[in-house]
């Protein structure tokens, strides 16, 4: 092999351990966000159950059956006091608009 | 360029970014020992969390002595006797099968943060990567004299953890005479359940108007004032039960002497009553104490709130009562349920070699029953603060319930049963 190839191999190499770094970072950071997102959503389930699979007939509305879209208006409605409640509108309150859109992508129904 | 010496540096530099990676993550995630000690609302929820949090590859013992949970919220309902504790318990079988937690069922005796290794009361020990302490509260009887012997013969009972002490108190309501009084000492914040106390008093109270309406509940709070929904308790046991609640602010109780039934105080007049629910000054739970964690006024454990690692000694998380907490941040069963989840996401990323959460969010609710039936809430959001490394509530959120009411009951009653599922099933 000529020295232009081996030269070309060797940066190559260099390239790629880099990129596979890189992409293997990228990666990291895409698992540790869906973990920072579930453990956000998971702030609902004292009430609603774990991963929305509330207690059914258990005296607790169940949010289960509703799609991210819905469950965003409803959390929203709450935030901005269109939708009266007794403890949603204080603790929706407390979360940023960012935060919201996150619970219902995790909990609304696919 | 030097070829060699570009493929040398290239190959030099992965070596050290990997090597900077394993020395950091001593442990990862699927061969890392975690050990939860206390399966309560904090402990139990943590393991359940780390393992789904880790979809169901790290290895989690949980160490408890009770072999069933007995849930504290909801428990004044037996103390006032419209509620029984089996209604209020729940086995740990689901928990260890469902999810795979390697349940032991024992009291830790001994943490060794040098080592990182705890002792058990059968004598075994244990080592661990990541160790996570959820013991609840220890009860400071020896601040007040002759609490001890009280609470030895008797004369005195806490029913500060729900079990059968809890029954034990409302079996002395039952037996006292009408026209008795009960009274409850309440210590200075902070203490496990702020509006518990005066749930307490509301469902003595209860239990009196219905059985023995010519007696009187005795409030002697070490407080200024009454610490959680206080409008709406002193609304509440002025209309619903008129004449049969006193309340006393600071006082605060120095002395029991049991045998006549008698509170003394550090300045006010003493007061006898026929049944004396005294709760003393609280403190973490023993363990984290003797383990040399409780590095806050002697009194409780100071974490990093980003992932509640304690001050004083590395891999090991004190969550739940245990924990000093920010402001405006209760000893709740909600809270703990979600300090587990804070912990658990956050020793799931660092085992990972990820960052842990720099934004994480707390709620709480706490439900108070007025009657048997009725109920009042406080709620409240804590977001971290980069800045001030420590959880604000927010502007505008929180607050309480407008008054009492029955839909709020049900909701109560809601909020347990998935609260309950939430940390054991």
């Amino acid at each position: 092999m000529n020295g232009f190839y081996r030269q070309l191999a060797g940066m190559i190499a260099f390239v790629s351990t880099f990129a596979l770094i890189s992409f293997d970072a990228i990666a990291q950071n895409q698992d540790a966000q869906v973990l920072y997102n579930r453990a956000l959503a998971a702030t609902c389930a004292n009430c609603h159950g774990t991963d929305a699979k509330g207690i059914e007939n258990a005296g607790m509305p169940l949010i289960n059956q509703l799609t991210e879209k819905n469950m965003l208006t409803q959390l929203m409605a709450f935030k901005t006091g269109s939708r009266a409640g007794t403890i949603m509108p204080q603790l929706m309150k407390g979360y940023t608009d960012e935060q919201l859109q996150i619970i219902a992508s995790v909990l609304g129904k696919k | 360029m030097n070829r060699r010496l570009f493929l040398g540096q290239s190959t030099a530099l992965l070596g050290l970014m990997l090597g900077v990676q394993g020395a950091v993550r001593a442990a990862d995630l699927k061969t890392a020992e975690i050990i939860v000690v206390g399966a309560g609302y904090g402990g139990a929820t943590t393991a359940k969390y780390i393992r789904l949090l880790s979809n169901n590859t790290a290895h989690v013992t949980l160490i408890e002595p009770d072999a069933i949970f007995i849930s504290c919220p909801l428990s004044n309902l037996v103390v006032g006797g419209s509620r029984t504790l089996e209604e209020l318990s729940t086995t740990y079988d689901t928990l260890r099968a469902k999810h795979g937690i390697n349940l032991i069922r024992d009291l830790v005796s001994q943490v060794d943060p040098n080592k990182k290794t705890i002792k058990l009361g059968s004598g075994k020990t244990l080592r661990y990567d990541k160790l996570v302490l959820s013991p609840g509260i220890s009860l400071m009887t020896d601040s007040i004299e002759g609490l001890a012997q009280a609470n030895a013969s008797g004369a005195t009972l806490q029913a500060w953890k729900a079990g059968p002490e809890t029954i034990a108190l409302h079996q002395q309501l039952k037996a006292m005479r009408d026209g008795g009084v009960f009274a409850i000492t309440i210590p200075e914040q902070p203490y496990r359940c702020p509006p518990g106390p005066y749930e307490r008093a509301c469902q003595v109270a209860d239990y009196f108007k219905k059985n023995k309406p010519n007696s009187k509940v005795l409030i002697l709070d070490a407080n200024q004032d009454v610490v959680s929904k206080g409008a709406l308790f002193k609304k509440a046991w002025a209309e619903l039960y008129p004449g049969m609640i006193e309340y006393r602010a600071s006082h605060s109780v120095v002395r029991v002497e049991g045998e006549s039934k008698t509170l003394k105080f550090d300045i006010q007049e003493d007061v006898r009553a026929d049944v004396l629910n005294v709760l003393p000054p609280m403190r973490a739970g023993a363990l984290v104490v003797s383990a040399g964690l409780a590095n806050s006024n002697k009194r409780w454990a100071q974490v990093n709130f980003l992932n509640f690692e304690s001050t004083a000694a590395k891999d090991i998380h004190v969550i739940g009562d245990s924990a000093q907490n920010a402001a405006f941040m209760p000893k709740s069963a909600h809270m703990a349920n979600q300090h587990a989840k804070v912990a658990a996401a956050s020793i799931v990323a660092e085992l990972s070699g990820w960052e842990i959460n720099p934004s994480p969010v707390l709620t709480n609710t706490c439900y108070s029953f007025v009657d048997a039936k009725q109920v009042v809430h406080v709620a409240s959001v804590h977001q971290y603060s980069a800045v001030e490394k420590t959880y604000k509530t927010v502007a505008g959120s929180g607050g309480v319930s407008l008054a009492p009411s029955d839909l709020e009951g049900t909701y109560a009653w809601g909020w347990a049963r998935n609260i309950w599922a939430d940390s054991l099933s």
